[in-house]
């Protein structure tokens, strides 16, 4: 008998837009003046509208679409780094958000030192860092480098590094929600590539609900079922990983015919 | 019946209390820990930061030092340079704090886009433990003094009382300033005029009496009554007046009221800017 599945994200009708000023007033002395002369004209841009969507434990979603669609903004949202505008989003369990910005490596610190600050941000605290540690290092396949400083690492290296610290955390905070932002791209050489899909594999399979987002459509092909394509923050459509991804061709061949 | 639904909320209070107190303990833990690698980069970048930290007030103390013969001759109190040196060394740490606040959450805007654990209020406090760490370094150079002028070191025990207060009040306003920093890229600017006209109204390098207008107008300064406090009990080991530390406490209160009301108000849109 399946076991009952837990609703882990509801997004209902949420909007979200973000004000874009005509010019760089950032300075003090021009919002003075424009408190005075009156507001500056103000554009506004709408990242999100109106999407709707209920994720449950075990379903790894992938979401796709072209750059500036909203695929990211939708991740901060939901992860509450972004307040919507209208609309209501509720979570249901313990959550994770990764970006693939690099997660504030600092170049100056030896690989040591940046196991333990991400380790840190991350919510992980001293004891259990030390008790990764050995694990983060072996996986990564750097333990010549410890205390080497990351800027004299190769950019395959920080990948390795990053992708390693990324996913032992994950593992020790057991996330319930897991969303992906871009991550799991080429990181490392191929021996490193399997060792690394391998481990996704262990947390598509977990039981978390994973929403990931990628322009890679083999990865999102290949691990999830259901895929949702946004374009112009709007959901295009919502359904079997195929059908929408073939939606997604079309609607690239349309625009360059236009 | 009733009894079970008060002690129902009772225990649905505590557990909110407890879940409070967990959270500000990871804020605290976590930004301790990011503003000890910042600092720790800092000096290792080059050991000059610190120098260049400790050589600001440094040659204000030797100026006011060299001219106070010609210029402010009307001063006469007995250790005049510890005097000045805790003046100089309170107004560079407060001018330095601050502005820390203004530029801390534009320089880590990544930080807030990219790890949902990090939140704006681990960032304004990083900032601040950067600039405590710091201030350990001017703390070297006062009691550096003390013991050249042979004054009781006693004073020293209290001075982290005294330091928690005045760190509650930067805190209040450090988080305004981040706020508005922001919303105004070049505050900064400002700020600098502010510490201008800080360090001619305050009492630094002269002393006022309870006479002087300048005096009313430092009862709405709170570094006034920092100064006043910490001079009292590192230079003569007095108890500093009742009145003084009053003060300190209430405006540290409402700065951290104020600020922190501010800074709800606004943090959800600074990972957006």
């Amino acid at each position: 008998m399946e076991s009952e599945k837990i609703k882990r994200i509801n997004i209902d009708n949420v909007s979200k837009s973000f004000k874009i000023g005509c010019k760089n007033a950032d300075g003090f002395l021009a919002n003075l003046l424009n408190i005075i002369s009156g507001k500056e004209p103000q554009r506004t841009l709408q990242v999100i509208d109106g999407v709707s969507l209920e994720a449950f434990s075990g379903e790894n979603i992938g979401i796709i679409g072209r750059n500036g669609s909203g695929k990211s903004s939708l991740l901060r949202l939901i992860a509450k780094i972004y307040n919507c505008d209208s609309g209501q989003i509720m979570t249901q369990g313990n959550l994770a958000y990764i970006d693939g910005y690099g997660l504030g490596l600092k170049q100056k610190l030896t690989m040591r030192d940046n196991i333990y600050l991400v380790g840190l941000l991350m919510g992980l605290d001293k004891n259990e860092i030390n008790k990764r540690f050995d694990e983060i290092v072996s996986f990564s396949e750097l333990d010549n480098f410890i205390d080497t400083k990351i800027y004299q690492f190769s950019s395959g290296m920080v990948n390795r590094l990053s992708f390693s610290i990324t996913i032992h955390c994950l593992e020790h905070n057991k996330p319930e929600i897991l969303l992906l932002d871009e991550v799991f791209g080429a990181s490392g050489d191929l021996s490193f590539q399997d060792k690394a899909t391998a481990k996704i594999e262990e947390f598509l399979n977990s039981g978390a609900t994973v929403i990931l987002v990628s322009h890679n459509l083999n990865i999102i092909k290949k691990y999830c079922k259901r895929v949702i394509l946004l374009d112009k923050g709007k959901t295009i459509c919502d359904g079997d990983s195929e059908d929408v991804i073939n939606t997604y061709f079309e609607l690239i061949k349309k625009s360059k015919t236009i | 019946m009733f009894f079970c639904s008060l002690s129902k909320q009772y225990v649905y209070l505590l557990n909110m209390i407890k879940a409070q107190i967990k959270k500000l303990q990871k804020i605290i833990k976590t930004s301790f820990a990011l503003a000890k690698v910042n600092f720790v980069l800092r000096i290792e970048g080059s050991y000059l930061g610190i120098i260049w930290y400790i050589l600001n007030p440094l040659a204000m103390f030797l100026i006011i030092i060299l001219i106070k013969k010609h210029a402010i001759s009307n001063v006469y109190i007995k250790n005049y340079e510890i005097y000045l040196l805790i003046g100089v060394i309170s107004l560079n740490f407060f001018k330095q704090a601050l502005s820390t606040a203004i530029n801390v959450i534009n320089s880590n805007t990544n930080y807030l886009k990219s790890i949902n654990n990090i939140t704006p209020e681990i960032l304004v406090m990083a900032g601040l433990f950067e600039s405590i760490f710091s201030h350990f370094f001017d703390l070297i150079l006062i009691v550096g003094f003390m013991l050249f002028y042979h004054l009781p070191l006693l004073g020293l025990i209290l001075y982290p009382v005294l330091f928690f207060f005045f760190i509650i009040l930067i805190l209040g306003i450090s988080f305004i300033f981040a706020t508005i920093g922001v919303y105004n890229k070049d505050f900064n600017n400002v700020w600098l005029i502010i510490t201008q006209i800080l360090f001619f109204l305050t009492p630094v390098f002269y002393v006022i009496k309870k006479v002087d207008y300048i005096y009313i107008i430092n009862l709405f300064n709170p570094l006034f009554y920092f100064l006043l406090i910490a001079r009292s009990l590192l230079m003569d080991f007095t108890m500093p007046p009742i009145w003084a530390m009053a003060g300190l406490i209430i405006f540290g209160a409402v700065a951290l009221v104020v600020g922190l009301s501010v800074f709800n108000k606004y943090k959800h849109e600074f990972s957006e800017r």
